[in-house]
């Protein structure tokens, strides 16, 4: 009877259209992007967003439209807890010498490190999404690990996932996750966004950034100040390493990312970038620091972009800390898509 | 391997809605088909009532030839029967006649009537009582006539007297009356 049932049921579903519903909440906005699945592969996809984080009745009526076509449905979430993370190992009993995940619920990426989320937080967004339904919530990890796929498993690079209002970091060397941290981004509209840099700074960072300083010219030791924090690294040993930077440069994709075209850095967008900047330095500086962590050094900086980051960003990046930084576009409901079909296997 | 933190919701196509068409469909298909088999059946009991009444019509169809047949049959026993009687009443009011004939003076051993005759058994008397007082009328209603006297031991004589209708019918039937 119930291998009957199961028989059916496997009919209607090869009879009926998969539909999958993604959604990204933001501090403000809510990001939709529905991909209706046929037997074919993607029949229509539409990218919508509403300004509330939370299901408004518009929404809902718009997500039905589409679900209400097939039972087989499924409503995934990128994960927006602040209380998330990765620990690169998925041994328990490890974890806890990098994390007390007790109150998170956690699984292991391809027995090889760790990404976790708080259950409290879980449940919070279960509750308060009762009216549209949870079935997928993925980590923004597994994400930025899907979408750097290609990339991971080849030399140490730094990989960023830039969302509006978070940034998800993470160094892998040969598929192999060292560190990675989820960072709030608080941006602030105030003028007083800045009320936390030095009128110095700002003017160091401002004649920098006028001044389109050649990389060649930098003297390292000049900037050994701000570099203190990275004193932990273990692979610079010496400025010959430093000499090797060119060599490592991502030429494949950089010539991929010739073709994009980044905003020019307007005030507002020097605020935002500036504060993603200033948690990236940080959290950089404590991957080097923390003893947990195997510190190697970090040379290339691997940017996906959901927002459209300004020059800055990346200028602040390459003349700070040094980076190749390569920038690509990453359409964050279509990758939430892709992770919700591996999920489900199609 | 596992990318979600939650498991999806069991997804079925039988969703109320679903059950609410299927329930919909299957309550009128099921009347349907009870139609149809209470149809099927009505109809086989009718062919089967009609194979029955036909047999019945033609079985009651040879009765009634058969009863037809008994009743002519009986028509004709009816009317032999009455035939029969007639000639009964006809025989007996001859006897009758014939007895009233006889005069007193001559007396009959034995009658045998014919089909087209009468043999009278008798003893009279004399010739002459018998000439006048019973061949006479026996001439009178029978076209012949032929008597043979012998005598009796007290003197009286005994007679036969053969009295024939002219009439060509021949038949066995014959009635005997003894006295």
């Amino acid at each position: 009877m119930w291998s009957k049932k199961v028989v059916l049921s496997k009919i209607f579903e090869a009879l009926y259209v998969k539909v999958l519903v993604n959604i990204i909440i933001q501090k403000t906005k809510t990001l939709i992007y529905i991909e209706v699945y046929g037997r074919k592969g993607v029949v229509e996809h539409i990218h919508n967003e509403f300004d509330t984080p939370t299901p408004s009745q518009q929404m809902i009526d718009f997500i039905t439209s589409y679900t209400k076509e097939t039972p087989y449905f499924y409503i995934s979430y990128l994960d927006p807890s602040n209380t998330q993370g990765v620990v690169p190992t998925c041994n328990k009993n490890k974890l806890a010498y990098y994390k007390d995940i007790s109150s998170c619920e956690y699984l292991c990426f391809n027995n090889s490190w760790t990404f976790y989320t708080s259950k409290s937080e879980l449940y919070e967004l279960e509750k308060e999404q009762g009216l549209l339904g949870v079935d997928f919530v993925f980590s923004p990890f597994v994400v930025l690990a899907n979408f750097f796929q290609d990339k991971i498993s080849s030399h140490i690079s730094l990989y960023v996932l830039i969302l509006e209002d978070s940034i998800v970091l993470s160094v892998f060397e040969d598929s192999m996750l060292l560190y990675g941290e989820h960072l709030v981004v608080k941006i602030t509209d105030d003028e007083d966004t800045f009320s936390h840099v030095d009128d110095e700074d700002i003017t160091e960072i401002e004649d920098a950034l006028d001044e389109n300083i050649d990389l060649e010219d930098i003297d390292v030791d000049d900037n050994i100040e701000s570099l203190e924090d990275f004193g932990d690294i273990e692979d610079l040993d010496s400025l010959e390493d430093i000499e090797d930077f060119s060599d490592n440069r991502d030429i494949e994709e950089e010539l991929q990312e010739g073709d994009m075209d980044l905003k020019e850095g307007d005030k507002e967008h020097f605020n935002q970038d500036y504060s993603r900047f200033t948690l990236i330095e940080e959290s950089v500086a404590h991957y080097y620091k923390d003893d947990r962590y195997e510190s190697k050094f970090l040379e290339n900086i691997y940017i996906a972009d959901s927002v459209g980051v300004s020059y800055d960003l990346k200028k602040l990046l390459e003349e700070e800390m040094f980076f190749n930084v390569y920038i690509r576009r990453i359409d964050i409901g279509v990758e939430v898509s892709e992770i919700a079909k591996k999920e489900l296997g199609l | 391997m596992k990318y979600s933190y939650v498991k999806p919701r069991k997804k079925t196509p039988f969703t109320p809605e679903f059950q609410l068409i299927i329930i919909f469909f299957g309550i009128s298909i099921s009347m349907l088909m009870t139609t149809y088999i209470f149809l099927l059946y009505k109809n086989y009991t009718f062919e089967k009532d009609k194979m029955r009444i036909v047999n019945e019509r033609l079985a009651l169809q040879k009765d009634i030839e058969l009863l037809n047949t008994k009743i002519a049959y009986i028509q004709k026993q009816k009317a032999l029967a009455e035939k029969i009687y007639t000639n009964n009443t006809v025989l007996r009011d001859s006897i009758a006649n014939l007895f009233d004939l006889v005069p007193e003076r001559i007396t009959l051993s034995k009658a045998q009537l014919l089909k087209n005759g009468l043999i009278l058994y008798g003893i009279t008397p004399n010739k002459d009582v018998y000439n006048f007082m019973l061949q006479a009328p026996l001439r009178s209603i029978f076209q012949k006539t032929y008597t043979s006297f012998y005598p009796a031991k007290n003197g009286w004589l005994h007679f036969v007297s053969k009295n024939y209708m002219e009439d060509d019918t021949t038949d066995d039937e014959e009635l005997t009356n003894e006295d």
